[in-house]
């Protein structure tokens, strides 16, 4: 058991000395919400009114509905990141490291995403104690509920970005998945318009918006920083993270890795 | 008892034959080269040894341990890649610490293990500097030095000295023939450079993916009444040694 210890506390130690090291990282990561919510979110402020929709019940701004989406988007992205990191450490070699220790490989992987997972809850945190300064509060109750709600949504979006990095068999191959999964994924959920708003304009838009993932965290971080439990979208989590470990823990097995390194 | 033995070992990259009945032994207490030019094997031999291969036939058992019994297989074995695997933005102590970890060691059980290690290939000095600010050689034996972490029965290294200068390449290969000497370890040293054997050596020649000869140097070489290794090379492959 001591041993499953100190692997998952050396993994996670490497990760936050990373982390702490590369401070543009960090930087960039909150830049990318912060554009969003203080130049993108007064625009759309006075061209998009908002009805009283659970969980909330008053009328709020529109910087007050983005920020769990954007919760969301630095989860989304840093999870991305890190995936685009695994593949260079593939390319590079020092994920061998990794995947020839005599600990359970699925173990390590699951480690590897929870010490991605709470870099991004720490990016996540600073986001939000920043939104508090510019006006967006929630209440104590909900700032503390939603550390691990993030925490376990970053898991499912790193077991996803895992997964990919699994199939993606060169690093120039990134840009792709970028366009093509990461931006639909943001996009298409509710993280910046309810899903009503959508279904308004665009039925196809809104039936893909309803059956994408991301809409699930992106809700279920927003009713936990109300203080409100969903139970639907916390089953749907729960099935997410395990169909999520279970295609990443496919995608590293031997087998398959050997596929990609030869071709 | 074998520190390592590989048993009718047959693989193919899709319908490309790559590996065809490979075995040998390593003797306990063994320096053993695998040695053969670019693309004859090697590197595929070392991926199945280290798990990051999938066997498809035939057997590696690892002190007695099969490699399907990976985590008993590769408790007691560093490994020592062709590519660096360092990360470089850490300091030496702190990527000692993360391998022992992945080793299952604490931060100090991991510093205990290789205490006499770290002086004697000369790093205790370097242990606190940033891996980026190391040359080839040092940053080399850093790898070595974290390979040995957690008392290593078997060490694997897969073509360590590529790109590094004569003296560094020979200092490595002599501390790690001490260590076998004054240690139980067993070192598989896997090259393509004939003047990294000496006739002490354990060897396996590995050539179009079939070993064509499986011997300690010394026997080699009065076997086939030659002086140096290429020339036995030569004469059992008929290519020439440029």
């Amino acid at each position: 058991m001591m041993i499953y210890f100190n692997c998952a506390k050396g993994i996670i130690y490497k990760e936050l000395l990373r982390f702490f090291k590369q401070k543009s990282r960090f930087f960039s990561a909150l830049v990318r919400p912060l554009l969003w919510l203080l130049i993108f979110s007064v625009g759309f402020k006075s061209a998009l009114g908002l009805a009283i929709i659970p969980p909330y019940e008053t009328y709020i701004t529109y910087e007050t509905y983005i920020v769990p989406g954007l919760v969301g988007m630095i989860l989304l992205f840093n999870g991305m990141q890190s995936s685009l990191m695994m593949i260079f450490d593939r390319e590079m070699g020092s994920m061998k490291i990794l995947l020839s220790s005599h600990i359970n490989r699925n173990f390590l992987l699951f480690c590897k995403m929870l010490a991605t997972a709470i870099v991004s809850t720490i990016q996540a945190i600073t986001f939000l104690i920043i939104a508090y300064f510019y006006g967006i509060e929630m209440s104590l109750q909900g700032y503390i509920l939603v550390i691990p709600v993030v925490l376990f949504s970053s898991l499912v979006l790193n077991a996803m970005a895992l997964f990919l990095s699994s199939v993606i068999k060169q690093l120039e191959n990134f840009a792709t998945v970028m366009n093509f999964v990461i931006f639909p994924m943001f996009f298409l959920s509710s993280a910046l318009y309810p899903l009503w708003k959508i279904k308004d304009s665009s039925i196809v838009i809104y039936t893909i918006s309803s059956y994408n993932p991301f809409t699930y965290i992106v809700e279920f971080i927003r009713f936990t920083l109300y203080s409100k439990f969903d139970f639907t979208n916390f089953v749907i989590i729960l099935l997410l993270i395990i169909f999520s470990l279970l295609l990443a823990f496919i995608g590293y097995s031997s087998k398959n890795i050997f596929k990609k390194s030869r071709k | 008892m074998s520190a390592l033995e590989l048993n009718n070992i047959n693989f193919k990259y899709d319908e490309k034959i790559v590996l065809n009945d490979v075995s040998f032994i390593i003797p306990n207490n063994t320096f053993f080269v695998l040695l053969g030019l670019n693309g004859a094997g090697k590197s595929t031999v070392f991926g199945l040894i280290t798990r990051l291969l999938t066997l498809q036939d035939g057997e590696v058992f690892i002190n007695n341990h099969s490699i399907k019994n990976y985590q008993k297989a590769l408790k007691s074995v560093g490994i020592v890649f062709q590519e660096p695997t360092l990360d470089l933005d850490l300091t030496v102590r702190q990527n000692l610490y993360y391998y022992g970890s992945l080793k299952g060691l604490s931060f100090n059980e991991t510093l205990n293990s290789i205490k006499d290690e770290i002086i004697n290939i000369g790093l205790e000095e370097k242990l606190d500097t940033i891996t980026k600010e190391l040359n080839g050689g040092h940053r080399r034996r850093v790898e070595i030095l974290r390979a040995l972490i957690a008392k290593r029965k078997l060490l694997l290294l897969d073509e360590p000295t590529v790109g590094l200068d004569v003296k560094s390449r020979f200092d490595i290969l002599t501390y790690l023939r001490k260590l076998v000497e004054t240690t139980d370890l067993s070192v598989l040293w896997i090259t393509h450079l004939f003047d990294e054997v000496v006739s002490s050596d354990g060897i396996a020649i590995i050539n179009n993916g079939s070993i064509i000869e499986d011997s300690e140097v010394s026997l080699l070489l009065k076997k086939y009444n030659k002086t140096s290794v290429d020339e036995v090379f030569q004469y059992l492959t008929k290519k020439e040694i440029k």
